[in-house]
């Protein structure tokens, strides 16, 4: 968070690849296609998509638009069911008790183990509620560069798939080595790739 | 090489950039000229992490307190420790923004953007909330603008003739606070 208010975090990322000329029809489209899909009413383990920078549950963009001048602004909203792995460890232990008293046997093999483990694990995931992470960010077509709002870099890993796979455009991280090679001039750039560390004492 | 490979191999340039800043501000009192921009006043405050070494083997160093009690930092490079994050202040143009600059990877942590007299973002006009997003990407966008211009400023001077004569002064800074 923190695009819309507050204190933010972010880091820079250079948007590689070419826009089809129109732009926003395009841009719509694919917002559209790989928006947020709700999993509250369904079992499925996790769902990933955008949504408005104003509202996570606004992912058909009618209370606010994405466009605001040349940018385009998202949040990516990723929902998660999770179970710890203490309550798996409680609950398997409980029903390996039960199922043993129930066969009347002293041990369980190995595949009833597996099974109940696995049985036991998509029960819980059933059960458990998805927990909501909303990253914003925003996105200036001009100069094709993307500031994300997260330092968190398995958010940043899912950014990467989820806007290739949505516009078929590549992101990449603008760390200060190719920051470099954008600011200085082309002589300077070579020299740039043969510096090494140096001491400052 | 790839980005990971690329992350690790150049991690130097932008912890030497943020020592140099450092190095830069307190040259002439917290302002640095930018040519073509005019005078940015740049404070290194609060809160400073060095590093030394490399991956697991790598020690970190944590520094708070008020600018002159950075002084332990500035030990920190003389034991050889590289300054990896800062919290600056940085004012240009009437405006001042607050955070914490991440040498290593460029990240911008907790930034607190200049008090403005726009809205917080409650409005229900969608033109007036268009504007309120300019007006934070604008202010989100000239940080960074200003963060980039400053380390062209470096770099322009790190990969030149006059690197050597520059790393003589901040030596001579650096060394400057083991003596006090």
């Amino acid at each position: 968070m923190g695009f819309i208010n507050g204190t933010a975090s972010f880091v820079r990322f250079s948007v590689e690849g070419d826009l089809p000329e129109n732009i926003w029809d395009f841009i719509a489209d694919r917002v559209v296609a790989f928006s947020f899909r709700d999993i509250d009413e369904t079992y499925e383990e996790d769902s990933l998509g955008w949504v408005s920078v104003f509202n996570m549950f606004d992912s058909e963009f009618n209370y606010a638009s994405y466009a605001a001048g040349n940018y385009v602004t998202l949040s990516m909203r990723h929902d998660e069911r999770k179970v710890s792995s203490a309550i798996v460890k409680k609950y398997v232990q409980k029903e390996e008790e039960r199922v043993k008293k129930e066969k009347e046997i002293p041990k369980l093999s190995r595949s009833m183990r597996v099974e109940i483990k696995e049985r036991i694990q998509n029960e819980l995931m059933r059960k458990s509620l998805p927990v909501p992470a909303v990253y914003d960010l925003c996105w200036n077509l001009e100069n094709s560069t993307l500031l994300f709002f997260s330092t968190n870099k398995k958010a940043q890993a899912l950014l990467e798939d989820h806007f290739k796979e949505s516009f078929g455009l590549t992101l990449m991280q603008q760390i200060p080595y190719l920051c470099g090679q954008h600011l200085l001039e082309e002589e300077d750039v070579d020299r740039l790739a043969g510096i090494t560390a140096d001491i400052f004492l | 090489m790839d980005l990971v490979d690329l992350i690790e191999e150049k991690r130097f340039v932008g912890q030497e950039f943020l020592t140099w800043l450092w190095w830069k501000s307190e040259e002439r009192g917290g302002v640095v000229n930018l040519p073509g921009e005019g005078d940015i006043v740049v404070v290194f405050e609060k809160h400073m992490l060095l590093e030394y070494g490399e991956g697991e083997s790598s020690e970190k160093l944590t520094c708070r307190g008020l600018q002159t009690e950075l002084q332990e930092a500035r030990t920190g490079l003389v034991m050889g420790k590289k300054l990896e994050q800062a919290r600056i202040q940085l004012t240009f143009n009437d405006y001042e923004w607050n955070f914490t600059l991440a040498g290593a990877l460029m990240e911008f942590r907790n930034v607190k953007l200049p008090k403005t007299e726009g809205d917080s973002g409650n409005t229900q006009n969608p033109e007036e909330r268009e504007g309120m997003v300019l007006e934070r990407i604008f202010l989100f966008e000239e940080l960074e603008r200003l963060i980039l211009e400053l380390f062209r400023l470096f770099l322009q001077i790190r990969v030149g003739e006059a690197w050597r004569e520059e790393l003589l002064k901040v030596r001579e800074w650096v060394n400057r606070a083991e003596r006090a």
